[in-house]
């Protein structure tokens, strides 16, 4: 069923703020482990974070082979590494605090929830990415 | 199969940064939980075999293999083979460093904790291990 131009650039609107909600709900619930235990550490997180989308930044908008591609420079794969490594961070950090008794089971759940969410937005962000080059064509 | 290999190709070098990750990041739970001040010699384990992952993955593949057309090879080719053979000898000294040092860390109350000793241990694998993985991984194209 082919949708009307019009129709498609809705839709694509659509998922775009669906996207921008996910994002600010999991800074949100980032900010809320934080504050609703007056316990600014887990903050740290956000160094993680900030490394988390960098491979994507670099390679999303540039015409080199894309993340998906087997073909792999020397940086894409480095920048692969580092993206393995801040997703691992960012759910250690977590665990550490807790884990040396620096911030409770609560803050924990919120931490590791906007993690989650930061996930699925990112993954839905590179679907939607790789959706782009297929229907640009029409 | 073939798909098999593409999907590593492409995953790979992640799955390598994040068992990297998680073996420092075991090592730094150890250090923070820990009571007592960890020395430096506890943490020369992790940093070697951080080393010697490195050491492993700078060498090209291609300079590994016989040249067939002069059979007394080129003369580059011992540099690389003693490159990764000091490579393979700091990874295993550290494997035993660590070992050791959990041994000690068991049988003594008064230095670092047992969990401090399994943290180095399982650091030292695991930064092997993605160093291992990334190199499975780069050599595909």
């Amino acid at each position: 069923m082919t949708l009307s131009r019009s129709m498609r650039t809705c839709l694509h609107s659509g998922r775009l703020a669906l996207l921008a909600i996910l994002v600010s709900s999991g800074i949100v619930l980032q900010i809320l482990a934080c504050a609703l235990y007056n316990n600014w550490w887990p903050m740290l997180t956000v160094i993680m974070y900030l490394l988390l989308p960098m491979p994507l930044m670099f390679f999303l908008g540039s015409n080199s082979p894309s993340m998906m591609s087997n073909e792999g420079d020397g940086w894409v794969n480095f920048t692969k590494f580092l993206t393995g490594a801040s997703v691992v961070g960012s759910i250690a950090i977590p665990s550490i605090l807790k884990h040396a008794g620096v911030i409770g089971w609560g803050a924990l759940t919120m931490e590791l929830s906007s993690f989650v969410v930061f996930g699925i937005a990112i993954l839905w962000l590179i679907q939607m990415n790789g959706e782009d080059e297929y229907s640009s064509v029409f | 199969m073939e798909n098999l290999a593409l999907l590593w190709g492409i995953v790979g070098p992640g799955v390598s940064g994040a068992v990297f990750g998680a073996g420092w990041w075991f090592w730094v739970d150890a250090v923070v939980c820990s009571a007592v001040q960890v020395s430096f010699l506890h943490y020369l384990p992790g940093i070697l075999a951080s080393l010697a992952a490195l050491m492993f993955n700078a060498v090209n593949k291609d300079e590994i293999g016989y040249d067939y057309y002069s059979p007394y090879g080129d003369d580059s080719e011992w540099r690389v083979k003693l490159w990764l053979f000091v490579a393979y000898v700091v990874s295993f000294v550290c494997l035993a460093g660590s070992v050791g040092l959990l041994v000690q860390d068991a049988l003594t109350d008064k230095g670092p904790s047992v969990w401090t000793g399994v943290a180095g241990v399982l650091q030292c694998v695991l930064v092997l291990i993605s160093g291992l993985i990334y190199w499975t991984c780069h050599s595909e194209d």
